[in-house]
C-alpha cells in the first residue's frame, strides 16, 4: 500500500495505513455527493454524526476526547467557582456575626460571650448564650435559643465528642445537655467545630458579653485591598488554569491518527480535502460539546464530595458554596466546542489526507525561534512596567497582570517543541534503547513535546509563586512575640470574678494531668496624682508570679518593685516610670461592675525598691508597680484583671487539652488561649491551600492527560512492538526505550519551565517591591514533583508495553 | 548436501485462540539450507505455525525441536537470544522501525547482538548492497517504496546470518513485478548464506521459489509432495 504520491504543494509519502479501520464508513453521504457544491454545515454534521455513530473506533475516540474535555471543564469550573464558594462561607460567617447591640436589658436582647476554644490543633467556635426577653434574637443555623444548661453543636462536634479521644479530652468543656444541631445556615463549612450553649450566669456587665438585638453583619465585607495578595490571587488563577486550557487543547487531539485514517477512507469515495477537514471538525467539536456536558456532570459529580476533598481548608465547603456562574457556563459552552475546531484545523495543517492514505510533509518546516521568543516577552514587556507599583499599597491592572503572565507561560508552550527539536537533533551515539527513542523524538519531536507542556507550564506557574511566597511570607506570618517555652496558656479571668476564687482556680488548673506550674497575675491601671495623662500599671501576684513580668533576685510577701525598663523599648513611655513618694489613684476610672469599683488614693512607699521589667510569656512588657498582694492596699474585687499562665509538661500527650478541661471545670467563663510563636494571615494561609489543592488537581489532570497520549502511541505501535520482540528484541530495551522518549523532553520542559518560573517569580517580586530569593529546595521539589508525575505515567504505562509486546500483535486474521 | 536430521521439526502441535483452534495437531519439519513454503487459505492456522516454529507463540500442546533443542523448554529470554542470534524475520509490512534510517534498521539486530554501531552498520550496508537498496541507507522507510522497504527488511532479516528465515507473506504487501523481485532475491541470499527458509504464503507463484510446500488447512499439516 505504501507508495509515494504525488501533491501539488507538498513532497509527500504515504505511511501505508489507508485501508484501516473505518474504511468501509465513507460510503454514503460523502460518496454521493463528489463534484457536488456541499455546505460546510452538512460536512461538519456529517462529522457529529461519525463522532456518535462512528462504531467503536469512532465512539473510543469520541469518549477520549470527551472525557480529557470534561475533567478540564470540570476543573475549569471548580478553580472559577472558588471565589464564589469563599464568598458564600464569608456571607454564613456575617450572618452570624453580632448585628445590632443594645446598651440596656429589653426582650428583644440576648447576651453573647464569644468562648471558642481548641482541640488539639482544630479550632471550635462558641458563644454562650443568656436570652433576656422572649423575643430575643436567634442565630442562624438554630431553631431556638438553648436554654441555661443546654448545648446544640456542629455535626462534626457531635461527632468528635462521640469519639473516646472526644469523650475523655474534650467533653468535660461541655458540662451542657446535647439538645439540638445547628444546621448549615449556622456554620462556614461542614467539618466546623461550633457549638451555642445556654447560661443564666451573665449579669450583662460582664467583660466581653455583649446584648445583641439582631445577628448579621451589615457593613461591606473585607475588600481585598492588598495588592500582593490580589497579584497573588490573579496569578495563582492563570497559574491554574493555563495547564486546564493546554490539557483541553491536548485531549481533542486524542485519536488522532485514527481518526485521520477514517478521514482517507472518506476521501476514497469521494470526500473533497476541504470537506475532510469540515468533518473532521465537526467530529472535534461534537467530541468537545460532550466534553462539555461530561465537565459540568464531573463538576456536579465531585461538588457532592466537597466537604471531603477540601481537606487542606480545615472547616471545608458545603457542595452548594459552590455555585457556577451561568455567564461562564454559557462561555464555556461556547468556547470549548469552537476552541476544539480551531485546534483540530490547526492539528490538520501539516497532514493532507489522500485517498489512499494519511499524507503528512516528509519534511517538517523549521521551527523558527523569532516568534516563539515574542510570546515571553512580550508577556515580560506587559510586567515590566508595573515593577515597584505595590509599594505603598499600590494598585495593579488585574489584565495587564493576567495576560503578561499568561503570555509569559504561553510563551513555554511555544518555546518548549523548539528546543526538542533543537536539542534532540544534536543528540546521537548510544545503546538501542537510546537510538530508538531519539530517533523518534527527531521524527517526531512535537508529539513528544505537546503532552510535556501542560507540565511544564504548571511546574513554571509553581515555582514563580513558590518563589513569590517565599519572599513575602514573612509579611503574612506575624511574630506574635509570644514566648511559649515559658508558659503555653494564658488563661484569662474575667474581671468581676471575687479576687478570693484566684487561688481556687490555679489549684485545679494545676492539678490537671501534664500542668506543671501555674501562675497568677492581677492587672489594673493607676495614674499620676499630677499628671492626668500619666497613666501606668500596677500588677499584683506572688513572688513566682512577679518573677515573670520583673527580674528580681530577692522578693517575699509584702514586697513592692517600681519598673525600669530599657528606654529603647517600644514601649516605653516617661510616665511608666514611678517614682517613690509619688501620690497615685488606683484604677482611675472605676467600673460599673456591680459592686462599683471605686478609685483609691495611694502614696507610693518611699522605699520602694527598682526592678528591670521583663516580657511576660505573651510578650507584654509592663511599667510602674508591681507588687506582693499584702504590699498594696485592699481594692475591692474587680479592680484587677487577672490572668494565669499555664506551664505545660511537654512529656505528657494532650497535656493541653487536659489543661483546657481543668480551665472549664474551674469556671466556664475563664477564657484560655494558646501561646504560639508565630501565627500566619487567615487569607494568606487560604491562597497557599488553594495553590496547593490547584496544583495537586492540575498534575493529577495533566498525568491522566500524558497517560492517556502515551497509551494512544503505544497502541498504534502495536504491532510493530510485536514485530522488535519476534525478531530477539529484549523487552528491557523496549522500555528503556519508551522511558527516554519520556525522560528528554520532560528534562528539557522542567529546565524550561524552571528557568521561566524564576524569571517570572523575579518579576512579581520586582513588582510588589520585594528582593528577590530563590528557595532552591521548593524549586527542586517543584521540579521534581513535574517529573515525578511523567515517571509515574510511564510506569503504569508499562504493563500495557508489555502486553503489546506480546506475539499475539503480530497476528492479522 | 542435506544434513540427516531435520534442522527445525514441530510434531503434533495444538494451539487455540479462547475457543478458536489455530492449530490442530500440525507436524512441520525443515533442513538446513532448504525452502519450505507453508501455504493454506486465510484463516488456516499457517502464520500461528511459523510463529510456533519461531518460538514467538507456545504451543498449548506437541514438541518443537531446532538444532536438536527442545523450543518448548526454552524459557522466554532463552527463546529471544535464540531468535536474534539464528533466527531471521520477514512480515507482510515489513515492520521497519519508521523512526530509524534503512540502514539502522537493517543494523538492529545486530546492535541488539551487541555489536558496535559503526561495524553494524558497515556489515548491514554489504547486505543492502546484496538486494540492491544500499542507495537507500540514510532514507527513513516512510520515504522509501513498499518494494525496497521490503528488501530493506530481508536485508534486516538476514544481516545476522541466521540459520532459519522466517517470512510471513514478505511479498503480500507488493505488486507482482515487485514480489517476485524480492523472492528471487531474498531465496538467492538465503541460499547462498546456508539458510533454510519458512515461507508462509498463499500464492502459488510465490510457493514455486520453495523446494517444497506444506498445506496447511484447519489447523492441520499435509506435504504437498506426498499428495503429489
Amino acid at each position: 500500500m505504501s507508495s509515494r504520491l504525488a501533491h501539488p504543494d507538498k513532497d509527500i509519502t504515504t505511511d501505508g495505513q489507508g485501508t484501516g479501520p473505518g474504511a468501509g464508513q465513507g460510503t454514503g453521504p460523502a460518496g454521493g455527493r463528489a463534484g457536488k457544491g456541499t455546505t460546510w454545515l452538512q460536512d461538519l454534521l456529517m462529522g457529529v454524526r461519525f463522532a456518535v455513530a462512528g462504531g467503536r473506533e469512532g465512539w473510543i475516540r469520541t469518549a477520549l476526547t470527551a472525557l480529557g474535555v470534561g475533567l478540564g471543564v470540570a476543573l475549569l469550573l471548580a478553580t472559577t467557582a472558588i471565589p464564589a464558594a469563599i464568598d458564600a462561607r464569608d456571607q454564613r460567617d456575617r450572618d452570624r456575626s453580632v448585628g445590632e447591640v443594645a446598651e440596656r436589658k429589653g426582650p428583644d436582647a440576648v447576651l453573647v460571650k464569644e468562648e471558642n476554644t481548641q482541640f488539639r490543633d482544630l479550632g471550635i467556635t462558641g458563644r454562650l448564650l443568656q436570652a433576656e426577653g422572649r423575643d430575643a434574637p436567634v442565630p442562624p443555623g438554630l431553631t431556638r435559643l438553648p436554654g441555661p444548661g443546654e448545648i446544640m453543636v456542629s455535626p462534626e462536634l457531635a461527632a468528635l465528642l462521640d469519639t473516646p479521644e472526644g469523650r475523655e479530652l474534650l467533653a468535660p468543656r461541655f458540662p451542657y445537655e446535647r439538645v439540638g444541631t445547628i444546621s448549615e445556615a449556622g456554620l462556614i463549612g461542614p467539618k466546623e467545630l461550633a457549638f451555642y450553649a445556654g447560661t443564666d450566669a451573665f449579669t450583662g456587665g460582664e467583660d466581653f458579653v455583649t446584648r445583641v438585638t439582631s445577628f448579621g453583619d451589615t457593613y461591606p465585607s473585607e475588600p481585598w485591598d492588598d495588592p500582593v495578595l490580589l497579584l497573588l490571587v490573579v496569578v495563582m488563577f492563570v497559574v491554574l488554569l493555563t495547564p486546564v486550557a493546554i490539557f483541553v487543547a491536548t485531549a481533542v487531539r486524542f485519536g488522532g491518527e485514527r481518526r485521520d485514517r477514517r478521514l482517507a477512507a472518506l476521501r476514497l469515495v469521494g470526500a473533497d480535502a476541504a470537506g475532510t477537514r469540515r468533518i473532521a471538525a465537526g467530529e472535534a467539536a461534537a467530541g468537545a460539546l460532550l466534553g462539555v456536558l461530561a465537565g459540568f456532570a464531573f463538576f456536579l459529580a465531585v461538588r457532592q464530595l466537597a466537604d471531603d476533598f477540601t481537606v487542606v481548608i480545615e472547616t471545608r465547603f458545603f457542595p452548594s458554596d459552590f455555585a457556577v456562574d451561568p455567564a461562564l457556563a454559557l462561555l464555556v459552552t461556547l468556547a470549548v466546542p469552537c476552541a476544539a475546531v480551531l485546534v483540530t484545523l490547526f492539528a490538520m495543517r501539516g497532514v493532507v489526507v489522500e485517498p489512499l492514505g494519511v499524507v503528512r510533509a516528509s519534511k517538517t518546516a523549521k521551527r523558527r525561534l523569532w516568534w516563539r521568543l515574542v510570546l515571553p516577552l512580550a508577556g515580560l514587556g506587559l510586567l515590566y512596567p508595573m515593577i515597584g507599583q505595590g509599594e505603598d499599597d499600590g494598585e495593579f491592572s488585574e489584565w495587564q497582570v493576567t495576560g503578561g503572565v499568561v503570555l509569559l507561560l504561553v510563551g513555554v508552550t511555544a518555546l518548549l517543541p523548539w528546543l526538542v527539536a533543537f536539542t534532540v537533533a544534536r543528540l546521537g551515539g548510544g545503546p538501542v534503547s537510546w537510538q530508538l527513542a531519539v530517533r523518534r523524538l527527531q521524527m517526531s519531536s512535537s508529539a513528544a513535546a505537546r503532552p510535556v507542556n501542560g507540565i511544564a507550564v504548571a511546574v513554571a506557574g509553581a515555582i514563580a509563586l513558590q518563589t513569590f511566597f517565599v519572599s513575602v511570607q514573612g509579611d503574612y506570618q506575624k511574630d506574635t512575640g509570644m514566648d511559649p517555652s515559658r508558659a503555653q496558656l494564658q488563661v484569662m479571668v474575667p474581671r468581676q470574678t471575687e479576687a478570693s476564687r484566684i487561688p481556687g482556680i490555679t489549684k485545679t488548673i494545676s492539678e490537671a494531668k501534664g500542668v506543671t506550674r501555674v501562675t497568677a497575675l492581677g492587672d489594673t491601671e493607676a495614674l499620676a496624682d499630677n499628671d492626668p495623662e500619666g497613666y501606668f500599671s500596677v500588677t499584683v501576684g506572688d513572688c513566682a508570679a512577679l518573677a515573670l513580668v520583673a527580674k528580681l533576685d530577692t522578693c517575699s510577701e509584702g514586697d513592692l518593685f517600681l519598673l525600669r525598663m530599657d528606654h529603647e523599648a517600644e514601649e516605653y513611655t516617661p510616665e511608666g516610670e514611678v517614682k517613690p513618694g509619688q501620690k497615685v489613684l488606683l484604677n482611675p476610672d472605676g467600673s460599673a461592675y456591680e459592686p462599683p469599683v471605686e478609685s483609691v488614693r495611694w502614696t507610693v512607699p518611699e522605699d520602694a525598691e527598682t526592678a528591670e521589667a521583663r516580657r511576660d510569656p505573651t510578650g507584654l512588657l509592663r511599667d510602674g508597680i508591681i507588687a506582693t498582694p499584702s504590699a498594696l492596699p485592699g481594692l475591692v474585687s474587680g479592680s484587677y484583671r487577672y490572668s494565669a499562665y499555664v506551664t505545660l509538661d511537654p512529656a505528657v500527650p494532650d497535656a493541653r487539652e487536659y489543661a483546657r478541661n481543668a480551665v472549664a471545670q474551674a469556671d466556664p467563663l475563664l477564657y484560655p488561649v494558646r501561646l504560639e510563636e508565630y501565627r500566619v494571615v487567615g487569607r494568606f494561609q487560604s491562597v497557599t491551600k488553594g495553590l496547593l489543592i490547584g496544583s495537586v488537581a492540575v498534575m493529577l489532570l495533566i498525568g491522566a492527560s500524558l497517560f492517556v497520549s502515551q497509551m494512544e502511541q503505544l497502541r498504534e505501535r502495536r504491532k510493530l512492538l510485536a514485530a522488535l520482540v519476534a525478531f530477539g528484541t529484549r523487552r528491557r530495551t523496549l522500555c528503556a526505550s519508551v522511558l527516554w522518549q519520556t525522560a528528554v523532553p520532560i528534562a528539557l520542559g522542567i529546565t524550561l519551565a524552571t528557568a521561566t518560573g524564576l524569571a517570572l517569580g523575579a518579576v512579581l517580586l520586582g513588582m510588589v517591591d520585594r528582593s528577590v530569593r530563590f528557595d532552591w529546595t521548593a524549586v527542586g521539589i517543584m521540579a521534581g514533583t513535574g517529573a515525578g508525575v511523567v515517571m509515574v505515567v510511564t510506569a503504569l504505562s508499562l504493563p500495557s508495553l508489555w502486553r503489546m509486546m506480546r506475539p499475539e500483535g503480530l497476528r492479522t486474521e | 548436501m542435506m544434513p540427516a536430521g531435520p534442522l527445525l521439526a514441530a510434531d503434533s502441535l495444538h494451539k487455540a485462540y479462547g475457543p478458536t483452534p489455530a492449530l490442530d495437531g500440525a507436524d512441520f519439519s525443515i533442513h538446513g539450507g532448504e525452502v519450505v513454503a507453508v501455504m493454506g487459505p486465510s484463516g488456516s492456522g499457517k502464520s500461528t505455525l511459523l510463529h510456533c516454529l519461531a518460538g514467538i507463540v507456545t504451543p498449548d500442546s506437541g514438541t518443537i525441536t531446532y538444532a536438536g533443542r527442545e523450543l518448548s523448554a526454552m524459557n522466554d529470554t532463552e527463546r529471544s537470544a535464540l531468535r536474534r542470534s539464528d533466527f531471521g524475520f520477514v512480515f507482510q509490512f515489513g515492520q521497519l522501525v519508521p523512526e530509524l534510517t534503512c540502514v539502522e534498521n537493517v543494523a538492529l539486530p545486530l546492535r541488539l547482538n551487541g555489536a558496535g554501531r559503526r561495524d553494524a552498520e558497515r556489515t548491514a550496508l554489504a547486505w543492502m548492497e546484496r538486494l540492491e537498496v544500499d542507495d537507500l541507507g540514510g532514507k527513513r522507510p516512510g520515504e522509501v517504496s513498499g518494494g525496497q522497504g521490503q528488501r530493506v527488511a530481508v536485508a534486516r532479516s538476514l544481516v545476522t546470518n541466521p540459520k532459519v528465515l522466517f517470512a510471513d507473506e514478505p511479498t503480500g504487501a507488493l505488486d507482482s513485478l515487485n514480489g517476485e523481485r524480492v523472492m528471487q532475491l531474498l531465496t538467492d541470499a538465503a541460499r547462498s548464506a546456508g539458510a533454510a527458509v519458512v515461507l508462509v504464503t498463499h500464492e502459488a507463484r510465490v510457493a514455486a521459489y520453495s523446494d517444497r510446500e506444506i498445506v496447511v488447512r484447519d489447523g492441520r499439516s499435509r506435504d504437498m509432495e506426498r499428495v503429489v
